[in-house]
């Protein structure tokens, strides 16, 4: 560490290197810590949490008792012993509160005056949150797995939502309607994302066992079908590629929008080039996945190797992405696992699980070097057995 | 399998080497490498011999302990801690052609082998006495290479390799047991694997099957296996072929065991000339595990009724309208076969007490009569498939069942 900092002070190496190298560390010892807490609140599972772009302080969590929660991450005390609490809450008693379980919320994107969230009830309501009503309401005739707003996007603000129909919705949040329809897929949407990269590209992720990627701008299909087997490209055979064998369950792009991870319930997951859908055949091994709706895994931002952290039954699996190497698991959750996020201003990663808790892996930082020995020996030594003389040999 | 093997990680491949390079030098009986000023007898004094052997002998069991003590070496990085505690015995020459590939591969050339250890010293944030040595070691091997590579290699390799390593350390399962004494490439592991496929049973009808999991029983990293194994089929060696249980499962065939053998069956019966014609023109061409009906009639002139002759003779499956499966003629027996015994054996594990048995034992068992194949042969499967874990302990690899 001392080297890093003296190379970059001599400048032998880019700032950038010591950040990202710091980085890395930080996130290669993430574990629980007895010092922070967040604040419990749901009676249900925790379905998803979101934590805002901006500032990195604010997490949103919806539960599957439809109740969200707006948490203030940011330790103000001066006290290393801190529990996040809950600012505000639309709970059961709300009048606008969802009737059935809330599967995504999302802060808009460019600032926390406003979030979405979508449930089990068909709708996606956008929510004010200074006053916490519902700015607008989207009903849709199927339940609603996910919903996704473009987090660099300043040209449009279109929220893709996923249903249990094979049609991807896209609502625009400037007329209040929907817009666009994107058809394609044969069973239920599980999972949609827009790349970060790119304002028009979007990915989602179907039960019949398709990842597609858009251009929401084109109007005649699908730009590619992700294929597991890296076949030829033709267009007749697109029906036939299968980005897994079984549902697709959750997708992630990475930071840079050139990757983007999916998981299966074929326990696998895979790593595609975006930009022209090719497996890069990374295998990551077993990633063990049950789950009957979304799993919302997240990829962390600023590493010298990103890691991919993924919820495995009651733990959550750390991989690096590009090299598929499992780094940890880490334990501490009592039920299954369903959604984490990442906070990449201080490498902290905050899970929620069906035990309605919501745990915060904080890097573990070296051990406190211990005191000179002297206080202790002084405090431990009673004064009748002191004596006057000196300790040391060469007075005389 | 030899003890050493059996405490052999894949990361000791460019230590060995290194040792072996080393030996080299001195066993030249003090004639000075290139440009080298002074070579003497330092490498002897340099390494700290655990057990002390000179480093001219090559012995292999004193090799056997200082390697099995590598493995609690302090979190500096496995490749400088083995380079520090492995003893100066260097290793048996044979494994070197096995180990040259995956990690030896960005360090092919000798200077940059040589700086390797010096590179790993560089950053070591503990410096030791032997580092120290070693690296001026380095320097008097390589001494014409020292300065221009220390710039770079500062601005290369600050990046800290040791942070990631000292957590992986912990994870800690990295185990070796006699069924992965193999840290070489994945064609090696093939033509192992090959072996344990019983020919008799199916009257040499079959060409030797071997699958994907198994593969990876015998190569650690994952990664590294698909990456191998997709440059082998696109050389042309092997033919990987989708087995009809599993879509996960994958079989991998030598292409000239696939050629043979498919010729041999369908001898003497109406198909063999549409079939003699896929053999020729389709298979070197295409190296996918899929055909589909515009490749079949445009790109290789097949007619439909061509194309029925190939799924009577079941070199093709049917996936979907309009596109086929790379299939093997009578692997339906296989098949069967290998369903029952991998239950077998999986419910061998799942019987015992605690649901776990130490692997040693599960080989010394009597195989049920349902395995036909093999018991080593399902054991690589179920470890590489996962669907066992593998723990390592102080008696050995346990085997046992994921909670999940």
């Amino acid at each position: 560490m001392l080297g890093f900092l003296s190379a970059r002070q001599t400048g032998l190496e880019d700032p950038l290197r010591l950040r990202r190298a710091e980085s890395t560390r930080r996130v290669l010892g993430l574990e629980l810590n007895k010092d922070r807490d967040v604040e419990r609140i749901h009676g249900g599972g925790i379905n998803t949490l979101d934590i805002e772009p901006v500032e990195g302080r604010y997490m949103l969590s919806g539960g599957s008792d439809g109740v969200i929660v707006l948490y203030d991450l940011e330790n103000s005390s001066k006290q290393s012993y801190y529990t996040c609490k809950a600012v505000c809450s639309i709970g059961r008693d709300h009048p606008d509160v969802h009737r059935y379980s809330v599967e995504t919320v999302q802060w808009y994107p460019h600032d926390t005056g406003m979030f979405t969230s979508s449930s089990f009830d068909k709708t996606l309501k956008v929510w004010d949150t200074n006053t916490l009503q519902t700015a607008d309401v989207f009903n849709f005739e199927e339940t609603v797995y996910s919903h996704h707003m473009s987090p660099v996007s300043t040209k449009h603000c279109l929220v893709a939502v996923g249903t249990r129909g094979p049609k991807v919705q896209l609502c625009d949040l400037k007329s209040g309607s929907c817009s666009h329809i994107l058809q394609g897929h044969r069973q239920e949407i599980l999972a949609v994302s827009w790349s970060p990269r790119y304002d028009y590209i979007l990915a989602t992720a179907s039960a019949d066992s398709r990842v597609k990627l858009w251009d929401v701008r084109r109007a005649s299909g699908c730009l590619i079908t992700l294929d597991q087997h890296n076949g030829k490209k033709s267009q007749a055979v697109e029906s036939a590629n299968t980005a897994h064998n079984g549902k697709v369950n959750g997708l992630c792009f990475t930071s840079d929008g050139l990757h983007l991870l999916t998981v299966g319930t074929d326990n696998r997951m895979r790593l595609w080039n975006s930009s022209n859908g090719e497996n890069t055949l990374v295998n990551y091994g077993k990633v063990c996945n049950n789950s009957k709706k979304g799993l919302k895994f997240t990829v962390s931002c600023g590493c010298s190797s990103e890691f991919v952290f993924v919820p495995y039954g009651s733990t959550i699996a750390v991989y690096t992405v590009y090299s598929g190497e499992q780094i940890t698991m880490l334990k501490g959750h009592y039920k299954t696992v369903d959604c984490c996020v990442f906070q990449s201003n201080f490498q902290e990663l905050y899970s929620g699980s069906r035990d309605c808790n919501i745990l915060a892996w904080v890097p573990s930082l070296y051990e406190p070097v211990p005191d000179d020995d002297e206080t202790t020996t002084k405090s431990q030594l009673n004064p009748a057995f002191e004596d006057a003389w000196s300790s040391s040999d060469e007075e005389g | 399998m030899t003890s050493w093997q059996a405490h052999q990680r894949p990361k000791d491949a460019k230590v060995v080497f290194l040792l072996s390079m080393m030996q080299s030098f001195s066993d030249s009986g003090g004639q000075t490498p290139p440009g080298a000023g002074e070579v003497c007898a330092l490498p002897r004094r340099l390494i700290p011999t655990w057990p002390p052997a000179p480093l001219n002998t090559a012995q292999e069991s004193p090799g056997v302990r200082a390697l099995g003590g590598s493995q609690s070496a302090v979190g500096v990085g496995p490749c400088l801690a083995d380079v520090v505690r492995v003893s100066a015995s260097p290793p048996p020459l044979p494994t070197l052609t096995g180990l040259r590939d995956d990690k030896l591969t960005p360090s092919s050339s000798s200077p940059g082998l040589g700086g390797t250890p010096g590179e790993t010293v560089r950053h070591c944030s503990a410096p030791e006495d032997p580092i120290f040595r070693f690296s001026s070691l380095h320097s008097y091997l390589f001494p014409g290479t020292i300065k221009s590579r220390d710039m770079s290699r500062k601005r290369h390799h600050l990046v800290p390799e040791t942070f990631g390593v000292k957590r992986r350390r912990k994870r800690g399962l990295v185990e070796s047991d006699p069924l992965r004494g193999e840290p070489g490439s994945a064609r090696a592991a093939l033509s192992e694997l090959m072996q344990l496929f019983p020919r008799g049973l199916f009257e040499d009808a079959l060409p030797p099957i071997v699958l994907r999991s198994q593969v990876y029983s015998l190569v650690p990293d994952r990664t590294v296996a698909d990456r191998q194994l997709k440059e082998l089929q696109e050389q042309g060696e092997i033919r990987i072929v989708q087995l009809g249980f599993d879509l996960d499962a994958h079989g991998i065939i030598f292409t000239e065991d696939y050629r043979t053998r498919v010729l041999k069956a369908c001898d003497g019966r109406p198909y063999a000339g549409a079939v003699q014609k896929f053999l020729a023109s389709v298979l070197p061409a295409c190296g996918d595990l899929s055909f589909q009906q515009d490749q079949m009639t445009q790109t290789f002139g097949f007619r439909d009724s061509e194309i029925t002759h190939l799924v009577n003779a079941g070199v093709l499956t049917v996936r979907d309208a309009g596109s086929w499966w790379l299939a093997v003629p009578g692997a339906g027996r296989f098949i069967k076969y290998f369903v029952k015994g991998r239950q077998a054996v999986l419910g061998m594990v799942r019987k015992s007490k605690y649901r776990e048995l130490l692997l040693s034992e599960l080989l010394g068992r009597r195989a049920p009569a349902v395995v036909r194949l093999g018991l080593s042969y399902h054991v690589h499967d179920l470890i590489g498939a996962q669907l066992v874990d593998c723990i390592s302990t102080t008696s050995g690899t346990l085997l046992r069942l994921p909670e999940t």
